[in-house]
């Protein structure tokens, strides 16, 4: 056992307690798949597909994308600002420090449902308020990961920036952003993929887009309408996918 | 031009000095080159000339003014005037020759006109003229991970051409290169020193670089000056004395 440390045993242990303990909270039992004829029966109902209503519900993801693309972009634009702000490398000094990563865990403690759910009592339901939500939760997300990129980056450049006599932020700006851009990038494309799952959410509480039709297919028993909406959804993931990492290896 | 007036360099929560008592002084025209094993407070010492270090007690004095008491914007202009490479380059990655070199520029130019990239068409002449000076034979759109790294510092030295500088300062520029690179590179600089007639000071490992090239060495040991003088005197006792361990 010469891999192995005694102290790894407990950390074992500990992690067979945690284990347990969460699968009596969650009612974790596989034998419940016994039933399991009963899902492809249910599923059976999904099929065949209605693509009567395929024009609308295409207009509805393309506001599923366009919520969740506006909540990532501008999530991005405004986090990256406060990342330099929150990053112990360029920040001005401690106290913006402190006060800018207590923002930025605030607003990523919230859940973008939570965010929605008061802005639908100012704003009124629709699309709006499920943009300024994902808008909050993404800049409290996307601010604390490009800080870290920020912190890890290469300080030689910034040295030499400061060296040929440009301004501190400049300097920064120039010397650290090309280093993390491509990651930025990542962490953007990864966080758009998250939020038209998120922007499904809140089609719930009355978000628009293709979210708030599945729920109401699923509630009025259209299957073969909910087939089509998750076809639609998963089209929609994938190709935010592919095309982030296509622009990710471009720029790299 | 540039006097050291008993500095000291003290890091915090260090117990020793990294920079002990240096009292020095250096005029326009000399080709200075630093010796001293690794922690000798060479880099410090080089790092105090433009304030990227901040000292402990004593001055440096730029003609007559002190840097600890210029103002945010003296001290811009004191580095502008100061063209300084490094070891490792320090160029900024996925930008091309070209754009890397104008960055030289940035002290020079307002926030807006660096940020949005507005510099006029004589700019970019001077850039693509600073390539020329410095002999590099690649495209001047090339990005600059793609270039070796003998390239990688010319692209460094055109850089700090840009910046018109008074004061070339070098921080171990060869120490990354082959002898061969490293015999050029210092060729180039030496070149470089005579025609804009600068005050050249820069750290280097090699004493047959610094004999050949040097119009005056220096040595440091423990953070403290032990040798100023000229490349003839440099002989082999004093090399014993600065390299040899104490410890």
């Amino acid at each position: 056992m010469v891999w192995f440390k005694r102290s790894q045993f407990l950390i074992l242990l500990c992690l067979t307690i945690l284990v347990i303990g969460s699968m009596k909270l969650t009612e974790f039992d596989l034998s419940k798949f016994r039933d399991f004829q009963n899902m492809g029966d249910f599923l059976s109902k999904w099929f065949p597909m209605n693509t009567e209503s395929l024009p609308f519900l295409f207009q509805e993801s393309l506001l599923t994308i366009a919520i969740a693309f506006l909540g990532s972009l501008f999530g991005l634009i405004i986090a990256l600002p406060l990342s330099f702000m929150a990053a112990r490398n360029t920040s001005k000094n401690r106290f913006v420090f402190s006060v800018t990563r207590f923002l930025l865990s605030f607003l990523r403690s919230v859940p973008e449902f939570v965010f929605g759910l008061i802005l639908l009592t100012t704003l009124g339901p629709g699309p709006f308020p499920a943009v300024i939500a994902i808008i909050f939760h993404n800049i409290g997300v996307l601010g604390k990961l490009i800080s870290e990129l920020i912190e890890s980056a290469d300080k030689g450049p910034m040295e030499a920036m400061l060296a040929v006599g440009a301004k501190k932020w400049i300097g920064n700006l120039f010397a650290v952003l090309p280093q993390i851009w491509p990651n930025v990038l990542s962490q953007f494309f990864y966080r758009f993929e998250v939020a038209i799952r998120t922007s499904l959410i809140l089609g719930l509480i009355g978000g628009g887009g293709i979210g708030q039709q599945l729920f109401i297919h699923f509630k009025t028993f259209q299957y073969q309408l909910v087939s089509v909406d998750v076809l639609l959804i998963m089209i929609m993931v994938i190709m935010v996918d592919y095309i982030g990492s296509k622009i990710r290896e471009k720029v790299i | 031009m540039i006097e050291f007036k008993s500095v000291s360099v003290t890091y915090p929560g260090a117990k020793e000095p990294a920079l002990a008592d240096v009292n020095i002084t250096f005029q326009k025209g000399e080709f200075v080159c630093v010796l001293g094993r690794s922690g000798a407070g060479k880099s410090t010492f080089i790092r105090c000339i433009n304030g990227l270090q901040p000292v402990s007690e004593g001055y440096v004095k730029w003609e007559d003014k002190t840097l600890s008491e210029m103002t945010h914007k003296e001290t811009l202009e004191v580095r502008r005037k100061t063209g300084m490479i490094f070891q490792h380059f320090n160029l900024i990655p996925r930008m091309s020759v070209v754009q890397n070199i104008l960055t030289g520029l940035f002290g020079y130019k307002k926030s807006y006109e660096n940020l949005l990239g507005l510099f006029k068409s004589s700019d970019r002449l001077q850039a693509l003229e600073a390539i020329d000076q410095v002999e590099l034979t690649v495209e001047p759109t090339r990005r600059v991970e793609k270039l070796s790294g003998g390239q990688k510092q010319r692209v460094a030295i055109a850089r700090a051409l840009v910046q018109n500088p008074k004061v070339f300062l070098g921080d171990e520029p060869v120490a990354s290169l082959d002898p061969g690179t490293a015999d050029r590179i210092f060729q180039l600089l030496k070149k470089t020193h005579v025609k804009r007639n600068l005050v050249s000071i820069i750290n280097v490992h090699d004493v047959i670089l610094a004999k050949k090239f040097a119009t005056r060495i220096i040595a440091l040991k423990d953070g403290k000056l032990v040798f100023d003088g000229t490349p003839e005197e440099f002989d082999d006792k004093v090399y014993a004395d600065i390299y040899n361990h104490s410890s």
